[in-house]
């Protein structure tokens, strides 16, 4: 039996909801006597702290003056900065010649350019514009950087990676406005729509052909001054080594991975110990391994420097993480995708390349992007075999004559500049991460 | 008397084989296969003729999947040979190819790729497989996706889709590869009830148009309708085979029998 009231139910406060701020407050930290006292102590603790540093990192601190002494001079218990100011070049391009910075720059520079058009809407074949950037824009920025007589063979790269880097942004531009490709764009001005697929396919050809021999020609005249490798330093080094460690390591891990899960007996045995080997060792040892012993297996007469050797040890040991992560990502696609895969007939590269691996590579972008983090910061250890990558620099800073001892300082500045790449970089992959998610709903 | 019986039988598929071509597209002789020691699949003979339409039935574990999976070689038989479309199956990559892309497939599952569009699921195979041009290969999708019933759901993406429409495009996909033969594994069985309709119809159609089929169901109502002959699995056995009248009003074997009293 229901029973019925008929007065009218009183009206009464709202339940608390977490959406005000007061609201969330007393939800989350006045919620008992105890988590009251527990936030009363944790903001005390928190406000010590902050007003600490920001006393010596902002009101009490030094920007600007010639020597440490001068900096206590002015204020005894502040930090120094104007070290860390004095030094900015030192610490972003170690011992590179002044004069030539705009090349180090201007490689910075063509790298967004480069891949600025992944970013932009309506764009085709952002698959070929990344591929590119990883294996043709290395060999413009490596010879920027380092200078020098070309071989034929970086004569043939150059020309390549410049016509590329024409060519990609055009079809961005082309892209944004009319959504189309640069190809098909050039089909239509030329008014050869028509024509069959083939003969089209041999105009553009024959249009990068010529193109091609007028890049090269065009490049041949030009040539910078060498600058060895013992003056690259600081930021710039350090990007340099994670930068080729990253765009190599994805491509090697796929490779070991796949191997690993070959079906060939020997291939699977050797990726297998490869990986395990390198994933054994930590890094460093790695790093020593490569400077004093790999020059021994090489044959007579064949002298790698010592960066090349340091990049070649921090590719491989990436390249076995990222393998981990790779076959971890493999493990999560369902056996019915290959299925599916197989029976349109679909061979083993065309199953890994078009089915499996997208949906991997999905999976595991933010797996990728943590042992992206971890390799910057990897890298930092180049310092000790005595590279001056950027912490080898912010550390040389305590033993230069005007401010010798100072420590502290330049660390601080490091630790700051590292959180901030890295923190930009987790933050990217989250939203990336979430796009990729409602993109398809699956 | 199991002796007996497979003669019997056997006489009565070369009967049937007469209603379709007498041209015979797969050949199973003498096939055995093993999951370790289990015996899943022992002394299969069967022989498909072009355009027959053949429904298996069994109990659970008895080894339906497992023998249509050999046929395209998603799975290996050890003893026996599978002879597909004039082609012996055997260890040979380019042979396992080319009979892939004249078999299609459709699973319970569907297995459709989750990050293409329904239009690239159906275009992929035409595209690098069949190396069509991408324009002929996105009409000739459209024309499958009208067949199935749903060409507006062309630039979705398949979790979009109900299970019966996704099991649709699984089956056009499998079309647009203009295969021979056409392999359905229970392809109704994750789908609820008001779905399965959808997919049979569409079934149905394909059976009309003379496609070589071989359809594992428990649909007792879609294998009287369309079914050329009806083949009883049990214990990795073919226990029994006849037309659909016969099999179902006149089962031969206490098993076949058992069987149908518990699904009809
Ligand atoms: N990969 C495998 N490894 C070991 N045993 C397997 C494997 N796949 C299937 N089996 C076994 O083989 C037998 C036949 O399996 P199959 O999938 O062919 O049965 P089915 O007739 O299709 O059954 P269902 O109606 O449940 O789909 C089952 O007993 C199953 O447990
Ligand atoms: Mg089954």
């Amino acid at each position: 039996m229901a029973i019925i009231t008929k007065e009218k139910t009183t009206a009464r406060a709202a339940p608390l909801s977490d959406k005000s701020l007061i609201g969330w407050l007393r939800l989350n930290l006045f919620n008992s006597v105890f988590n009251t006292i527990l936030t009363v102590v944790t903001v005390y603790i928190i406000y010590i702290t902050v007003e600490g540093l920001l006393v010596w990192g902002v009101i009490d601190a030094v920007w600007i003056a010639d020597t440490r002494r001068a900096c206590f001079a002015i204020s005894l218990d502040g930090a120094c900065w104007a070290g860390v100011v004095s030094w900015l070049d030192n610490i972003f391009y170690g011992r590179y010649p002044r004069e030539e910075l705009w090349r180090i720059n201007l490689g910075g520079l063509l790298l967004v350019i480069w891949m600025a058009p992944l970013w932009l809407p309506r764009v085709k074949a952002k698959v070929t514009i990344g591929l590119t950037t990883v294996f043709l824009y290395p060999f413009l920025a490596g010879y920027l950087f380092a200078g020098g007589d070309k071989g034929l063979f970086m004569q043939i790269m150059i020309s390549g990676a410049i016509l590329c880097l024409v060519g990609n942004t055009l079809h961005a531009f082309i892209g944004v406005f009319t959504g189309k490709g640069l190809p098909e764009f050039l089909i239509a001005l030329l008014g050869k729509k028509a024509a069959p697929e083939k003969s089209q396919r041999n105009i553009l050809l024959g249009i990068l052909a010529v193109c091609f021999a007028v890049v090269y020609m065009l490049q041949m005249g030009a040539s910078f001054e060498t600058v060895s490798w013992t003056k690259w330093g600081g930021l710039f080094l350090t990007l340099v080594i994670s930068g080729i460690g990253i765009a190599s390591a994805l491509p090697g891990g796929i490779i070991l991975a796949l191997g690993r899960r070959s079906k060939l007996p020997i291939i699977r045995v050797l990726s297998t110990a490869f990986i395990e080997l390198f994933r054994s060792v930590p890094l460093i040892t790695v790093l020593f391994m490569a400077t004093t012993m790999f020059p021994l297996f090489m044959p007579e007469g064949f002298v790698l420097n010592k960066l090349t050797q340091v990049i070649i040890a921090v590719c491989l040991f990436n390249a076995c993480y990222m393998a981990e992560t790779v076959r971890a990502g493999l493990q999560a696609i369902p056996q019915g995708q290959y299925e599916g895969a197989h029976t349109i007939g679909l061979g083993y590269w065309g199953t890994m390349g078009f089915i499996i691996m997208p949906q991997a590579l999905k999976h595991m972008i933010p797996n990728i992007v943590g042992s992206f983090i971890g390799l910057l910061k990897d890298t930092t250890l180049v310092s000790i075999i005595g590279l001056f990558d950027i912490l080898g620099m912010l550390r040389s800073i305590s033993r230069d004559a005007p401010w010798l001892g100072l420590h502290k300082e330049p660390l601080v500045f490091g630790a700051m500049l590292f959180f901030l790449i890295c923190f930009a970089m987790s933050k990217y992959s989250r939203r990336l991460e979430v796009k990729l998610s409602t993109d398809h709903k699956h | 008397m199991p002796d007996l019986n497979t003669q019997k039988t056997q006489s009565t598929a070369q009967q049937l084989a007469s209603a379709a071509s007498s041209e015979v597209i797969i050949d199973l002789d003498k096939v055995n296969k093993w999951y370790g020691n289990f015996h899943v699949l022992k002394d299969i003979d069967l022989a498909v003729h072009k355009g027959e339409r053949i429904v298996v039935c069994g109990p659970s574990g008895s080894g339906k999947s497992t023998l249509i999976r050999c046929i395209n070689h998603l799975e290996e038989h050890q003893e026996g040979n599978i002879i597909v479309d004039g082609i012996t199956l055997d260890k040979n990559l380019k042979h396992i190819d080319h009979i892939r892309t004249e078999v299609g497939m459709v699973f319970q599952s569907f297995n459709l790729f989750p990050h293409l569009s329904i239009l690239e699921n159906l275009t992929l195979g035409p595209i690098w497989v069949r190396k069509m041009p991408k324009a002929e290969a996105e009409a000739n999708a459209m024309m499958y996706l009208e067949r199935v019933k749903i060409p507006e759901q062309a630039d979705k993406y398949p979790g979009q889709l109900s299970g019966g429409q996704q099991q649709r495009v699984a089956i056009a996909r499998s079309l647009c590869m203009n295969p021979k033969i056409m392999l359905f594994d229970e392809p109704t069985s994750a789908l609820d009830p008001e779905m399965i309709k959808e997919v049979l119809d569409v079934m149905v159609e394909l059976a009309d148009t003379g496609m070589t089929m071989i359809v594992v169901t428990h649909e007792m109502g879609f294998a009287k309708t369309i079914a050329d002959r009806v083949i009883f699995m049990d214990d990795g056995d073919i226990v029994e085979e006849n037309e659909p009248n016969a099999f179902f009003n006149n089962p031969q074997h206490e098993r076949t029998k058992l069987f149908l009293s518990q699904i009809l």
